[in-house]
């Protein structure tokens, strides 16, 4: 998604539009701004730990079920949030050692599929389509949104939900209409507007959601 | 749809966040290295240059994120700025792979692709990774700017990096966490510094030169 511009470039780089700022103040400047918005990130994470924390856990075990029960994990999102999918596919199927390795595919690696799809069809099925192929009941969906409004992750999760699967999902803002549809047992939402901080956060709740699954497997939560 | 409720947070819970805290915190202390890179990255894309991007399993995936966010900004109105991940194409990687050894993947790659103009990004979760580490000395001898993201998990690929943003904790999923904070920044610094008419005169952006990162 694309977003007005709210970094507030104007009031945090005021040499920047004052023009008469040297490179050196420039320098100074930037890395004040760097500092200010790590500071923001590290809040936001400390938030989710509150807000989320009962929420994880009861998903984390609910995974953890899944899996034993033969069930795998289905993830997608468009954007860079494509790119979070197949990083959570991965640090399922391939974790650091000696975790176990657990059955994890990322639906927006496959181009042929997704441009297929697309092409033939529309946009809008390239997750709802291939989960109709792939999932069972039983299986994990988990979809990763910013603004929690993708067409395709909607379509996703409905198609997810109709064949009886645990359905899990990240969002930002207010959830969007993924906070609306009914269909995401298990929602996520960091609380900003920031595009940034959003996919920052999620990289948290999706990296702790699978310690906390591991720990579960290993019956240690 | 069952939204999170608060309340009290679980100790294994808490212990996961608690985790992050320290890292998230230190996170600050690479503002200047993370400033002195960007501006030496606009130098490059003023002079013309692209944004080179690679890294292996997780940090393939931040590679193809970077790309992205410089080509396609999420903030309306910001100029898209070339950007190529080496990490997407399966019949490239598995070919180079077979002909060449999994070390050669981005270097042979980057050896195509790249020219002196450029800038090279490497990730490396945990630091250890032989093939961005090649692909990063590859890129010095072509001339480029090399910029690491690193972790501090024993390690050395920030070594041939102009700009080693190395972040000390030898948790690979705590780094990446870290990690996709700061390409976030690269991405929004990069464009103050290429909108500011001070730093017009630095075409180059050799600035601060090897090792002098943090």
């Amino acid at each position: 998604m694309t977003v007005p511009d709210d970094t507030g470039m104007q009031t945090l780089y005021p040499f920047l539009y004052s023009g008469g700022a040297s490179a050196d103040a420039l320098l100074a400047d930037a890395a004040r701004s760097a500092a200010e918005k790590t500071a923001e990130i590290a809040e936001l994470r400390a938030l989710l730990a509150e807000r989320h924390g009962e929420a994880l856990l009861h998903c984390a075990r609910r995974l953890a079920e899944a899996f034993q029960a033969g069930g795998r994990l289905l993830t997608f999102g468009n954007g860079g949030s494509s790119t979070d999918a197949q990083a959570v596919a991965r640090l399922f199927a391939c974790p650091p050692p000696p975790a176990r390795p657990l059955p994890a595919i990322s639906l927006p690696h496959d181009v042929a599929t997704l441009t297929a799809l697309s092409n033939d069809v529309g946009f809008e099925v390239v997750f709802a389509r291939r989960l109709a192929a792939l999932g069972r009941r039983g299986d994990i969906a988990l979809g990763l949104s910013t603004s929690g409004g993708s067409r395709n992750l909607l379509r996703a999760f409905e198609e997810a939900a109709g064949r009886g699967m645990v359905t899990v999902g990240l969002a930002g803002y207010d959830g969007g209409a993924m906070a609306e549809a009914g269909t995401v047992q298990h929602l996520f939402v960091v609380p900003s507007s920031s595009v940034h901080r959003i996919q920052e956060a999620q990289t948290t709740v999706y990296q702790v959601l699978w310690e906390l699954t591991r720990r579960a497997l290993e019956g240690d939560l | 749809m069952r939204m999170a409720e608060k309340g009290p947070v679980a100790p294994a819970v808490r212990a996961s966040f608690e985790r992050r805290a320290g890292p998230g915190r230190a996170l600050a202390e690479q503002a200047d290295g993370v400033a002195r890179a960007c501006r030496d990255m606009a130098g490059r894309f003023r002079g013309g240059g692209k944004l080179i991007v690679f890294g292996s399993g997780g940090a393939a995936a931040d590679a193809q994120h970077i790309a992205v966010e410089f080509v396609h900004p999420v903030i309306v109105g910001k100029r898209a700025l070339p950007a190529v991940s080496l990490t997407d194409d399966a019949a490239a990687l598995t070919g180079i792979a077979a002909a060449e050894g999994l070390e050669e993947v981005f270097a042979a790659q980057l050896r195509l692709l790249g020219g002196p103009h450029d800038i090279a990004l490497g990730l490396s979760a945990d630091g250890r990774c032989p093939e961005v580490r090649r692909a990063l000395a590859a890129a010095r001898d072509l001339g480029m700017l090399t910029v690491a993201l690193a972790g501090a998990g024993g390690g050395d690929v920030a070594a041939e990096a102009d700009h080693p943003l190395t972040t000390p904790c030898g948790d690979p999923c705590v780094v990446k966490e870290m990690h996709v904070t700061l390409y976030h920044l690269l991405w929004e610094l990069v464009h103050v510094f290429l909108e500011h008419p001070a730093t017009a005169e630095h075409g180059d952006g050799h600035g601060d030169g090897h090792g002098d990162g943090h």
